[in-house]
């Protein structure tokens, strides 16, 4: 019994030692693919870095969409407006914030081929749950004021200042 | 020499000693079956509102849909029964199946058949939505798992008031290895998710210029209650950066002092429900307070609650300590 207790309290502790795989010694990458199993199928492997290492923007996915008829119909998630409980906006939130931590310019990363499916994903439900011929997704990053300019009165929080956009792309009924 | 090996021996010994007193030593299962309600309460809430968006979210050609989460958990071992799963109507049938064992668990009615049925439920609908997950799942993630190990339906259960009508007046509860190897497991797993959580913000400056509470309660997405006057008062907005960070970061230490842990206990209610209430993240806030449950000891769950949970039991020694 003291076996499996210790097992389980060093996967516990190599999950998020070795979360983060940029961040990750050669020991603890080592100690992860010893545990690697089991970590993944408990759900272990979170790096609980939680508004580290230090509380960022946030993204929103805009989309923008044709249906047969040519009307078009536009929205974006998270939307504060729309989505109640609290708890499903959440849901909608991390979408958005999925995308963004799979994003890197660089389109030969190895990490680049999960974002283009995520995009691909999101694009293919909005087409499908609308019957819509097309859609142009956009990543909007919204900057944090700064403490100084909301201590001036010179913005707000949603200060359209705030806002930088980063087209991903126009998807078709081909992309379904 | 033999002094030496003496002195290395009885020090060897006194930890084996001390390692299975505090892993092997009884416990009343109040404080388990305390967190069974709690936690199973979250779980079904969690798993309820998925019901308002399920097709969108756990169908085929929902948000993620399977070629995106194969390619996201590509070189991971997960599983998750959503992938047997091909109608809308199996879906749903599963979903319903998923909701009846959270309020099972819940109330405690067959609570040692449902935990483990409630751990399998949640990783399931876990590896189904990467891209969806938030600090929520993964804590409810590691209840669930670990009320399966121990005998969390013991009190203020269905479970119990069944065993009474059966018995001859009242069925006596007794200490349990079983409970208190969960509830070790759930109080080590809390601080490491605290040193983790504490460490990785040593990384970023706004922690050490104490402006990074303002970076998250002025996040508009994130915001639930207006705290932007607060921008007018640099020194709280530091303050709280501050005790955040330190807070965290020795949480593994001074959460086992008995003069420090109601100290930590309660900047965790003050830290937790500040995010519920001003970030949005009441399911989050709430699900980390039911993980420090296990800090509070049995006997003060079973006073707190007296009446509630029948007989008192015999105390054992890690009661009396406080766990």
């Amino acid at each position: 019994m003291s076996g499996l207790v210790a097992f389980h309290l060093f996967a516990v502790f190599v999950g998020p030692w070795a979360a983060i795989r940029e961040q990750t010694s050669p020991l603890a990458a080592d100690c992860r693919r010893l545990v690697a199993p089991y970590v993944d199928a408990l759900y272990l492997g979170n790096g609980y870095r939680f508004f580290a290492p230090e509380p960022g923007p946030s993204h929103l996915v805009k989309y923008d969409l044709t249906l047969p008829g040519g009307q078009t119909l536009s929205g974006h998630f998270p939307d504060r407006a729309a989505r109640q409980p609290r708890l499903l906006y959440h849901r909608y939130f991390m979408l958005s914030e999925t995308l963004n931590t799979l994003y890197t310019p660089d389109k030969n990363a190895p990490g680049r081929a999960v974002f283009d499916r995520y995009v691909r994903s999101y694009a293919r439900h909005l087409l499908l749950a609308h019957q819509a011929a097309n859609v142009r997704l956009t990543l909007v990053e919204h900057r944090i004021a700064a403490i100084e300019d909301i201590q001036r009165g010179k913005v707000s929080l949603a200060d359209a200042n705030l806002f930088e956009e980063l087209p991903l792309g126009t998807f078709s009924e081909d992309d379904r | 020499m033999s002094a030496l090996a003496g002195t290395v021996k009885g020090w060897f010994r006194e930890i084996v000693a001390d390692w299975d007193r505090f892993w092997f030593t009884p416990v009343d299962p109040a404080t388990l079956s305390l967190i069974r309600v709690f936690a199973g309460a979250m779980l079904l809430y969690t798993h309820g509102v998925w019901s308002l968006k399920l097709e969108s979210f756990f169908g085929a050609d929902g948000w993620l849909m399977p070629d995106a989460v194969h390619a996201f958990h590509r070189e991971m071992h997960t599983w998750s029964y959503f992938w047997w799963l091909r109608t809308p109507g199996q879906l749903w049938g599963a979903h319903l199946a998923a909701i009846v064992v959270f309020a099972m668990l819940t109330v405690g009615l067959f609570s040692r058949v449902v935990a483990p049925l409630a751990a399998i439920a949640t990783l399931s609908y876990i590896q189904r939505v990467p891209g969806a997950l938030f600090g929520l799942d993964q804590i409810n993630a590691l209840l669930a798992i670990y009320l399966c190990l121990g005998p969390c339906g013991a009190r203020y259960s269905f479970d119990h008031w069944l065993a009474k009508r059966r018995g001859v007046g009242l069925v006596a509860v007794e200490p349990s290895i079983a409970a208190n190897i969960a509830i070790r497991l759930i109080q080590l797993h809390m601080c490491v998710i605290y040193l983790f959580a504490g460490t990785s913000k040593l990384m970023g400056l706004a922690w050490w210029n104490g402006f990074a509470m303002w970076l998250a309660l002025g996040n508009y997405e994130y915001q639930s209650l207006d705290m932007t006057w607060l921008a007018h008062w640099p020194r709280t907005v530091s303050l709280l950066s501050h005790v955040t960070i330190f807070w965290e970061t020795f949480y593994c230490l001074l959460i086992w002092s008995k003069r420090w842990r109601p100290v930590m206990l309660i900047l965790a209610i003050l830290l937790h429900m500040g995010i519920a209430i001003c970030l949005g993240m009441m399911t989050f806030g709430l699900v980390m307070l039911i993980g420090n449950l296990a800090f509070v000891s049995p006997l003060l769950v079973q006073r707190m609650l007296a009446g509630r949970g029948g007989a008192v039991a015999p105390q054992s020694r890690a009661d009396l300590e406080g766990a």
